[in-house]
This record gives structure tokens, sequence and C-alpha cells, in this order.
């Protein structure tokens, strides 16, 4: 087949290519002092870091995205509004890159339009530790494209959740509060679960953005260009393929519990 | 009670969360636009001069560098390039599978979303192990093409099968195989002419992928558009946050497009016939 020697030879065999040099020592021979030395010292941090700023940027868009989600589903007036909702997210969903950083610069860079505003209600957003390319700054930037994509993966689950259980709930004396805790949030908690898992690899593995809002080499995709861009001693570049082959491993984890939470959350979406 | 707290939710709560998140999107977006084409320092903008001073002109000084016409040449290349070798490729492959080997299909599908698990950082990493010994090819600009190909393979399987899915294929196969044409007549004048919107939305995602991709173009040092607008931006700024918004509009516009398009027929007929 045409399509799987296109896909072995343009993806599978450069990722094999990252682990044979991930896991050759200072003389070439096989040895996995590369990828130990990837995941300790200040590589450890940066793995550290990226994975704080990602699960918090898919905590936020998680818990922000099904919020609006459920607003989106109850809507019944006007008609527009909720495909509006949905179309928009398909859009941002998708916005990343240079775009997405070149306006968060300009509205919360320091000299950016919301930091004027804000300042001019008397709070000094960078009195802080606040910075584009730091934790809170990452976890703001992202949620642009992890809230509106939550919104898409976790719509079809809110639409799947029929009134009638709700009747059949409040009929047999439960409150709302019981229908979200007995129900409700066990119906949507593959959904919401495989929702957080895309969010976090989402944010995880983006490098466009993050290149364009900082130069902090603690950002893991960064800090792989920075070891790929060639500035590095003879024996180091091994490090950077080491980092880029842990990466695809946590990659290959994070998809493998969205894949099978998404088994289990199509049960009810019939 | 809890019909009191539905209508305070309803009321209340649900517009005051649009209107928020509503904020949270239009505002980085207008705080873009307004740099980039207000001439007019965030320190001296005041209410009273929010509507003076646009112009166009940083977008025409980033047209007229020497530089953008060979970045946005070399991205429409690669975008062509990207959408005919992702239509060779794929539409004959989830044809046979949806006729020889439907059981494969939740497998290939598997494939396509193997993009999302070695990141275009991880994919850069493996080129630039190759390269030593592919010089030849990768040295072209166009060697770009065969990763574009793959990266926007999630976009690209999903729209030729959702499409394929419509179509009574084996109905179709048949009666033209009956008829006495072969297996490449059969695709390209009974399948593809039933595909149109299918590849048209194809296309128009491989163009969006194009245009938004940077990270690996940046690490091979390619000079593409999105390339060249990161790099220009640095003696630039308002003209790189220009060309930002363009390639914004032209995506927007691209994904509008699609969602117009690959609207279900029925929906499409009835609101040609005016009813709903």
């Amino acid at each position: 087949m045409p399509f799987l020697a296109f896909l072995v030879l343009f993806l599978i065999v450069p990722a094999i290519s990252v682990f044979s040099q991930a896991l050759r020592g200072a003389n070439g021979e096989f040895g996995f002092a590369s990828m130990g030395e990837a995941f300790s010292g200040q590589n450890l941090d940066a793995f550290w870091f990226s994975i704080t700023f990602s699960a918090g940027a898919a905590a936020v868009g998680t818990i922000l995205g099904t919020l609006l989600a459920y607003v989106a589903a109850s809507i019944t007036r006007p008609r527009w509004l909720r495909n509006a909702v949905t179309a928009f997210s398909g859009v941002a969903a998708n916005m990343g890159g240079l775009p997405l950083a070149f306006a968060f610069l300009s509205l919360l860079g320091r000299q950016g339009l919301g930091t004027k505003l804000l300042n001019g209600v008397g709070i000094d957003l960078y009195a802080g530790d606040f910075g584009l390319g730091e934790v809170t700054g990452l976890i703001t930037v992202y949620s642009y494209f992890n809230i509106p994509l939550m919104v898409l993966v976790i719509l079809p689950a809110i639409d799947g959740l029929k009134p009638a259980w709700r009747e059949a709930c409040s009929s047999l004396g439960g409150n709302s509060s019981t229908y979200w805790r007995r129900v409700g949030l066990p119906v949507l908690a593959p959904s919401i679960l495989g929702g957080f898992i895309l969010l976090f690899a989402n944010s995880f593995s983006a490098y466009a953005t993050a290149a364009q809002l900082t130069d902090n080499s603690k950002i893991v995709p960064l800090r792989i260009g920075f070891f790929l861009g060639g500035d590095v001693s003879v024996g180091e570049d091994a490090v950077g393929y080491a980092l880029a082959a842990w990466m695809i491993v946590i990659m290959a984890v994070a998809m493998i519990l969205y894949w099978a939470l998404r088994r289990r959350a199509e049960r009810w979406q019939s | 009670m809890a019909i009191v707290r539905g209508r305070v939710f309803g009321r209340v709560v649900a517009p005051l969360i649009l209107l928020v998140a509503a904020a949270f999107f239009i505002l980085p977006l207008f705080a873009m636009m307004r740099f980039a084409l207000q001439n007019v320092q965030v320190i001296d903008l005041r209410w009273s001069n929010l509507f003076d001073k646009w112009s166009l002109a940083p977008l025409w000084s980033a047209f007229s560098d020497d530089q953008f016409g060979r970045a946005l040449t070399l991205s429409l290349k690669l975008a062509f390039g990207t959408g005919l070798i992702s239509l060779l490729l794929l539409v004959p492959t989830i044809v046979w599978v949806h006729l020889r080997l439907p059981r494969a299909r939740s497998t290939v599908e598997f494939l396509t979303i193997l993009p999302y698990v070695i990141p275009a950082i991880g994919m850069v990493a493996g080129i630039m192990v190759i390269k030593p010994h592919a010089r030849w090819f990768l040295n072209s600009d166009l060697s770009l093409i065969p990763f574009y190909v793959v990266l926007a393979l999630p976009f690209t399987f999903r729209s030729i099968d959702s499409g394929l899915k419509a179509l009574d294929l084996r109905t179709l196969v048949e009666a033209s195989r009956s008829l006495g044409y072969g297996w490449m007549r059969t695709i390209v004048h009974v399948i593809v002419p039933n595909l149109r919107t299918a590849i048209l939305s194809c296309l128009f995602l491989t163009v969006a992928v194009v245009l938004g991709e940077y990270t690996i173009a940046d690490v091979l040092l390619k000079r593409t558009f999105p390339a060249f607008m990161g790099e220009y931006r640095g003696s630039d700024p308002k003209g790189g946050y220009g060309l930002a918004i363009l390639s914004l509009v032209v995506t927007t516009l691209i994904f509008m497009i699609i969602g117009l398009v690959s609207r279900p027929k029925s929906a499409r007929r009835r609101r040609a016939r005016g009813t709903t």
C-alpha cells in the first residue's frame, strides 16, 4: 500500500531515528546515558515546568470548556447562538502558531492594551511574577485554543444526557445536585477526562506560539529546538534527541489513554 | 426551587458566561489589529483617539519587502503540492479500505492520528537525524511537502472519509465496473465527481495547515510564509502583526467555507426552499 509506505518513510522513520540517536552514548554505542541526562538536572526542571503549565492549561480548559459547552447546549433562543458557538469553536480550536502569540503580546505584553486597561483600574499585571512565557501567561494564552477544543470534545457528550434521566432522578426524590453527582458527572466523566488528556497533550507539544512569546528554555519543545539549532558541543546533541524521545513517549501515553477513554465515552452517545 | 434556580441560570448566569467568553476571544484579536493598523502608541491611547490614525500602510510595506513575494510563493507551492499529494494518496486508499477492508478502517484512522503522537517538533528532530544522509532531498525547499502531508493527515483523512461514507460506494463502483470502466477510470470519472465537496474541503484544510505551520520550517531554516512573518516582525513589528491578521482572516474564511459546503444536503435544500 503506497499509503503505508509513505507514512513509514516520512513519519515512522524520522520517529525511529530520534530514538536511535537518543539511545546512543558519547562513543556511538547503545546506551541509556542520554535518555537519563535528558531527564535530570536542568532538563528535568524543564519537564516539570512544561508538565506543570500543560496540566494547568488543561485543567482551566477542561473546566471552562465544559461550562461553556453546557451553556451552549442549554441555549434554545436565539437559535443561531448555539451554531455560532460551535462554528467559532471549530475555528478557534485550530488557532495557534504565530498569530495567537502576536494577539496576546499586543493584549497582555508589557506595553499591551489589556495591561494598560488593567492599570487604569488599578491592577498592575506585572507586579507579581506574571509573564507571557511563565506558567500563568502560558495558561492564559493556551486557553484560547484549549477552551474551544474542549467545547468540541464535550458537546456531543452533553447532548447525550437524556432528559429522561433527569426526570427519573427527580421522580425518585433526587434534586439537582443528586442528579449531577449520581448521573450527570459519572456519565460525562470519561469525556471530561479524555478532554483533559487531549488538552494536556495539545499544550505540551505546542512550539510555534511559545517560541514567539518567550525564549524561556524551560519549555520542552523550545529546548528541543535549541538543541537542534546546533549551538551545542559535540555529543550534547544526543540530549536534544533524548528530549524529543521523551516527549514522544509522553505523547504516546497520553494519546493511548485518550483513545481508551473515548471508546468508553461513546457508550452513552448512541 | 429547582425551577427558580434554572431560571436564574438561563437569564443571568448563562448570558454572563457567554459575554465573558466573547470578551476573552475577541479582545486579543482587537488588540492585535489595533497594534498593527493604528498608528498610536498604547501609552498615548485614550478613548477619544481610539478611532484616529488607522491605516493599512504597515501591510503595504510588508508586501513590498523583497522576501515577502518569495516566501508567499514558496508557501503557495507547498500548499499546492501538499493538497495534490494528499488527494493522490488518500482517495484511492480510503476507497479501497471502504470497499475491501471495512474492518481495517479504524486501524487506518488510528494511523492518521499518529501526527498527534509525534508532534511537529518530534518529527523535525527525526528529520535532523536523517538530514546528513538525504541532503539531495532535504536541501530543496519543496522537500517539506511530504511532511506537511503527514501533518495534515488527521484533517484530510476525516474530510475524505466522511465524504465517502455519505456515498453508496459499492453500487457506484459495481455499476461503473459492469459498464466496462477500469479502476482508474472509475475513480477519476465516477468517484471523484461525487466527492467534490469532500475534495474541496480537503484542499482547503491543507492550505490552512501549510499557512499555519511554523515549527518544521523554523528549525530547518526554510523561508515559508509563517517563517518570514516571524522574522519580519523583528524589523517591523506592525507589518509582522499585519501579516498575522491577514493569515488569520484567510484561515478563518477557509474554515467558514468548509463549514458551509460540508453542511448536510438536506439542510441546504431546505434553506434554498425557504422553509425551516
